[in-house]
């Protein structure tokens, strides 16, 4: 274990001092930055500083306090309301460039039309803006309509569509509105944030791919060797390349969590970051790290030259990225047979089991047992079997290994 | 003496083909033992079976000074005939993760990797990145860090391949002088004429069996005989007429005739043909080269087999 504690350690230092790690470290947050601002300040052209539209509203129905209350209710709406006496036609000449104007009037209650004008250079954003005033301005007119209590409520309440089920629990069925959870980012936020470990430690891990095969390639083992067992230096680069992992997703923390709470500054992310579910997320990603390092790392002692492997190996490379199959019938239904067979399967529980158990509110432990019970099963198998490749086939030298050693490498 | 290690009885088989039969050596403190023999004859396997980089069939792979069946891995040295450096590392960093894997305190590994880049001509080159050393510069580096931790045994697998003679001179010196130090060296070679500078023992192995085995001295009293080389134009016939050869071998003019061990120089000098045409005449020890071809190609000492009280 200490010898492994020190191929690791190497392993992560000799990464940290490359260049191509630390630019792939420090440029994927920034792509990330860039990819969620940019389209951002793109969208914001034209009415996006900080003012707002200044709005003239010409109200003589006495709906201004409420269009008050919307604005400042809708954080969306960057809009100064100010009241004015103008009429529309005054408006259209007189209105400056930046500035938008509505009229509120008994034709607004009587035909629901309202009229405007907006400047040159308010964006087109307004017209879909202005959407937000329908609901008040059809509650005005019903009140207008003199309706009892009771036929404003329920001419005003919205048509609700509920699920049943078609088995004999339905009663249960009735309590929510389908499986999914009631509030998407309990459980959403810290399933990101494992997908997020899952992702960059499996990337990490495809490093160790590339590790196991170098080694092969600069002819470092036999070196190595003489001072570790194959099994140390084979668990060496899975603790070194996790590490690597964890500082990589905490660089990536450093940049993203902190826009995130700018971007989304009404949703209090680290009071939904910081849950016991977490601790499951995690768990789940770092057990499928370590099935896929040792997927890897024993591929990658079976290959010298990464470019030349055959569709065998290339096959096992794409396993990580099998889930990417499922995603679509597991959205659609999260406790259906496509999302229990990916719990079962090693290669696509994680991903499956983080995407799941962020849509689902009440989670099957059993199968989420079973599931971590399997891939825990296949962690160990992949491990024992890794290890027997990795300790032939990283002395095998200038010529990759074929379907057939590896088997025969697996039966020694 | 005391041995550091000994090789008792080692067997080993690839598949169907048995690739060492009945390998037993030993190495001596202080001492420098050579494995020769052809490519293919069993050296490199038998050194991986001694560093537990492979398991033999049979046979037993004893470190003295060592309790327990493990190898000692921080009290060896080991250059592999297969060897590289990690790129993209600067040479002090990769040289202390050598050292720091052997469990060898890093201050001195510090001061000892200094010291030997400056025997080896490369001082200041530790904060140089692996990738800007030429190919002769990574084998002086690879063999500093087999010796980093000052091992007991150094094991040697073809040390000078692909070496100009210079640095062939510089790795010579500076095995001898571990040697002098105490630390027992095996060493592995098909350059035989750098090997009989410096061996004091040797074990020649061919088709994985031992051929000879014994020290350097005995070794060449007893097989190095005599050759006598003839310019001039005489009968394969007549020659082998001459008594106490052995074997001639002619080309054009020129011919060389291998002379028995009991041989006694003057005395056969004396009692060649008087009619025999001589342009130049010289005679000379067979080197352990010859020896060497003689038994890859299984020519006459090859039969005699056997071994030198070693």
């Amino acid at each position: 274990m200490r010898n492994s504690l020190k191929v690791g350690k190497w392993e992560m230092k000799r990464n940290l001092k490359s260049k191509s790690f630390l630019i792939s470290l420090f440029l994927t947050p920034l792509i990330f930055i860039f990819f969620a601002t940019v389209p951002n300040l793109l969208m914001d052209d034209g009415s996006g500083d900080e003012n707002g539209t200044t709005v003239y509203v010409n109200d003589s129905i006495g709906a201004y306090s409420m269009l008050e209350s919307i604005t400042q209710e809708q954080s969306f709406l960057s809009w100064n309301l100010e009241e004015t006496d103008q009429s529309i036609d005054e408006a259209q000449s007189a209105i400056s460039s930046e500035d938008a104007f509505i009229q509120l009037n008994e034709e607004t209650l009587e035909n629901g039309v309202v009229s405007y004008v907006t400047g040159d250079d308010v964006s087109n954003q307004f017209t879909t803006q202005l959407q937000t005033l329908e609901q008040p301005i059809k509650q005005m007119q019903i009140q207008q309509a003199d309706l009892n209590e009771e036929q404003m409520a329920l001419v005003s309440s919205p048509i609700q569509f509920q699920a049943q089920e078609a088995s004999a629990e339905s009663e249960q069925g009735n309590m929510s509105s389908g499986p999914f959870a009631e509030d998407p980012f309990e459980n959403g936020i810290p399933a990101l944030f494992g997908g997020i470990v899952l992702f960059s430690i499996v990337i990490t891990g495809m490093m160790i791919f590339q590790s196991a095969s170098q080694e092969k390639k600069e002819k470092v083992a036999e070196i190595v060797l003489s001072s570790v067992t194959p099994n140390e230096l084979m668990q060496g680069k899975i603790i070194g390349y996790f590490a690597l992992g964890l500082i990589q997703v905490t660089a990536w923390m450093v940049f993203i969590i902190p826009l995130a709470l700018y971007l989304v500054d009404d949703i209090p992310i680290m009071e939904y970051l910081l849950t016991p579910q977490l601790l499951l997320f995690v768990l789940i990603a770092i057990l499928g790290y370590l099935l896929f390092a040792s997927l890897f790392v024993g591929l990658g002692a079976t290959l010298e030259d990464a470019s030349s492997g055959s569709n065998f190996q290339g096959m096992v490379m794409m396993l990580p990225f099998l889930p990417v199959v499922l995603i679509g019938p597991i959205l659609a239904d999260p406790n259906g047979l496509a999302a229990q067979i990916g719990t079962f399967i090693p290669f696509t529980s994680p991903a499956v089991l983080l995407i799941r158990l962020a849509l689902i509110d009440q989670w099957p432990w059993v199968e989420i047992l079973i599931g971590l019970a399997i891939l825990i099963v296949s962690i160990w198998l992949f491990m024992k079997l890794a290890g027997k490749i990795f300790k032939v086939g990283i002395l095998i030298y200038g010529k990759n290994a074929t379907p057939q050693e590896i088997w025969k490498w697996l039966r020694a | 003496m005391e041995s550091v290690l000994t090789v008792q009885n080692l067997q080993k088989s690839f598949k169907d083909t048995q690739v060492l039969h009945d390998i037993s050596f030993s190495v001596q403190k202080g001492e420098i033992m050579a494995i020769l023999g052809p490519n293919g004859a069993g050296k490199s396997t038998t050194i991986r079976n001694i560093m537990g980089i492979m398991y033999p069939d049979e046979g037993e792979v004893i470190f003295h000074n060592h309790e327990g069946t493990t190898i000692p891995r921080h009290k060896v040295g080991y250059l592999p005939e297969e060897r590289g450096l990690y790129k993209g590392v600067k040479v002090m960093d990769i040289l202390l993760y050598f050292a720091e894997l052997k469990d060898y305190p890093l201050d001195s590994a510090k001061e000892r990797a200094l010291t030997y880049l400056k025997k080896f001509d490369l001082e200041g080159k530790e904060n140089v990145s692996v990738d800007e050393l030429s190919k002769g510069m990574g084998q002086k580096v690879q063999f500093i860090g087999s010796i980093i931790h000052e091992p007991e045994l150094l094991i040697l697998d073809e040390p000078f391949s692909g070496l100009d003679p210079l640095s062939q001179d510089v790795f010579k010196r500076e095995i001898r002088e571990l040697a002098e130090n105490g630390t027992a060296i095996l060493l592995s070679s098909h350059q035989m004429n750098l090997v009989e500078e410096m061996c004091d023992r040797l074990f020649l192995i061919n088709k994985g069996r031992r051929v000879i085995y014994g020290y350097m001295k005995d070794v060449k009293a007893e097989y190095a005989n005599f050759k006598c080389m003839i310019y001039g134009e005489n009968d394969v016939q007549t020659l082998e007429a001459i008594p106490e050869v052995t074997r001639v071998e002619q080309d054009g003019d020129t011919s060389v005739l291998y002379l028995e061990p009991s041989a006694t120089l003057p005395d056969w000098l004396n009692n060649i043909p008087k009619d025999l045409d001589v342009q130049e005449i010289s005679v000379d020890r067979i080197s352990l080269h010859e020896i060497f071809v003689d038994v890859a190609l299984g020519r006459s000492i090859a039969e005699k087999e056997g071994v030198l009280d070693a």
